[in-house]
């Protein structure tokens, strides 16, 4: 149902973000942040950063944040 | 340059459902409906039995997985989601995740949470059993044991009239080896989206969640789930009763058959009608309602000029061209001296009260798009620069689409009245001054 994807993305299970902020402050360059501390994700994750953004995600408190891989 | 006060438009703005219809004949699924207004319950818009709609139509014929693949994907026949996606393709992605043991389910959502639209409300008055009886063929294609219907909380008489019509549906030999099963929604905007529906059936309340999957892949208790609108399924029961070549010979090649839209038009109850694809818009309007601003798609839809669209043919594809949305199908035409801005004020001020607010972006965003959206209509300094960065920041950033269609409404005004805004930005609300300048100009 959904296209086939052929970049690595991030995606937020926003009911579970309680905005601690984490993900941006590991990985400030990719993952900003919204008015409220909630994250702002890119498009797609840079072949060279997968590994921080799964990480990142590792580290969430609330375990919202995924690594989508195609 | 004076112009006199106008009466309150507003007063039209349907906040709440209405269950005081009209629903007018059709030429397909509202074919049977003698015109007249439908305040009442069962009896006064035709008799919805099931004995009658057998009278009328004989036992259903049951088909299998690729026929009725074959028949609604020739038929093009769509959800009525905004995505407008293939009921074909979601049947077929469905059939592709059963396993055994695992019987798929159906969903019958007859739970519309966009309060502007009532076309599910005249199928229950009118011709319930076209709906139930789209679910039963697809539960027999699918293998599916279980079809679960939801029925809106928030407008008792459709429900007591969908209860009725499933409660015939139980003694019925057609029905022999598959359940019926209700749930009834809370009154809440965002209840009848796809996921909170699933919610519901499991028990939990009825607020959207995270889809990781779609839930024709994997839905209720993990199993794959055919969920469609009641509309869909009605299009779906007449098909397999009337056959293909009747759709076929309504509305357009490339878009056959029709859709039901819900009018908001001032001077006029609530009125749903069926149109065949490829009419153009004006036709579905009082001549008072064709100018000034149009709402198409409801409270998440996208505003334009009357004057713009009257004769843009009812088409999935115009609309997408347009870059307009036609959703679940309502047009609120409030008629030329509407301010489009006032409107819009007031839309996402209770948009942002319906927030479930489980979402940050949502929670927080929705309500400072609404004051933004307030500062923009009083003629703040800055608020329109505000207003189109809080559109993108909620836009795609909760677990169902209701910040999405609330930035969608909020930037479609930008885009549609642009004069309009710049007189709010210095302080006046022209609408009326503006549309009969317009209105000279052609």
């Amino acid at each position: 149902m959904t296209a086939p994807t052929t970049a690595t993305r991030l995606r937020v299970d926003w009911p579970s973000c309680d905005a601690h902020g984490l993900c941006h402050e590991l990985l400030p360059d990719l993952i900003g942040l919204d008015d409220w501390g909630f994250p702002i994700l890119p498009e797609h994750v840079p072949a060279d950063r997968v590994l921080e953004a799964r990480a990142a995600a590792k580290a969430c408190p609330k375990l919202a944040l995924r690594l989508l891989q195609p | 340059m004076t112009t006199q006060a106008m009466p309150s438009q507003l007063a039209t703005l349907p906040l709440t459902p209405s269950e005081d219809l009209l629903v007018l004949p059709g030429p397909a699924l509202l074919a049977d409906v003698a015109s007249r207004r439908v305040s009442g319950g069962i009896g006064s818009g035709g008799d919805p039995s099931l004995r009658d709609h057998r009278a009328r139509w004989g036992e259903p014929t049951m088909l299998g997985l690729d026929a009725l693949h074959a028949l609604t994907d020739a038929a093009g026949v769509r959800g009525r989601g905004g995505a407008g996606f293939s009921f074909a393709r979601k049947l077929a992605t469905a059939a592709r995740h059963r396993s055994l043991g695992r019987a798929p389910f159906v969903v019958v959502n007859a739970s519309e949470g966009e309060p502007a639209s009532a076309k599910d409300a005249a199928l229950a008055r009118t011709s319930p059993h076209l709906v139930l009886d789209g679910a039963l063929i697809a539960a027999r294609a699918l293998g599916a044991r279980e079809i679960h219907v939801i029925v809106p909380g928030d407008r008792p008489r459709t429900r007591g009239l969908l209860l009725a019509a499933v409660a015939e549906r139980t003694t019925d030999p057609a029905s022999s080896g598959v359940r019926w099963l209700t749930h009834t929604t809370q009154a809440r905007f965002v209840a009848g989206q796809a996921r909170a529906v699933l919610e519901l059936m499991a028990g939990r309340p009825g607020l959207p969640v995270t889809a990781w999957e779609p839930e024709a892949v994997r839905g209720h208790r993990g199993r794959a789930t055919l969920l469609s609108n009641a509309e869909t399924w009605a299009h779906v029961g007449l098909l397999a009763l009337e056959g293909l070549g009747r759709t076929l010979g309504r509305g357009t090649a490339a878009e056959p058959g029709t859709t039901l839209l819900t009018v908001h038009a001032p001077g006029r109850p609530v009125t749903v009608q069926e149109v065949e694809h490829g009419l153009p818009l004006g036709a579905v309007l009082p001549a008072s309602a064709r100018s000034g601003p149009i709402l198409l798609g409801g409270f998440h839809g996208t505003w334009a000029a009357g004057s713009d669209v009257v004769d843009l043919p009812i088409s999935a594809a115009a609309f997408r061209e347009r870059r307009l949305a036609l959703g679940a199908g309502v047009v609120i035409a409030p008629g030329l001296g509407a301010c489009a801005v006032a409107w819009t004020e007031r839309i996402v001020a209770h948009l942002a009260s319906e927030s479930a607010g489980r979402c940050g972006p949502c929670r927080n965003g929705l309500p400072a798009l609404a004051t933004a959206v307030a500062d923009l209509a009083a003629g703040r300094p800055g608020a329109r620069a505000e207003v189109a960065r809080l559109c993108g920041l909620v836009e795609g950033r909760g677990a169902c689409a209701h910040p999405d269609g609330t930035s969608r409404l909020v930037a479609s005004l930008l885009q549609a009245f642009p004069e309009e805004v710049a007189r709010h930005e210095a302080g006046r609300c022209g609408a009326r001054q503006h549309l009969i300048e317009s209105e000279a100009v052609r």
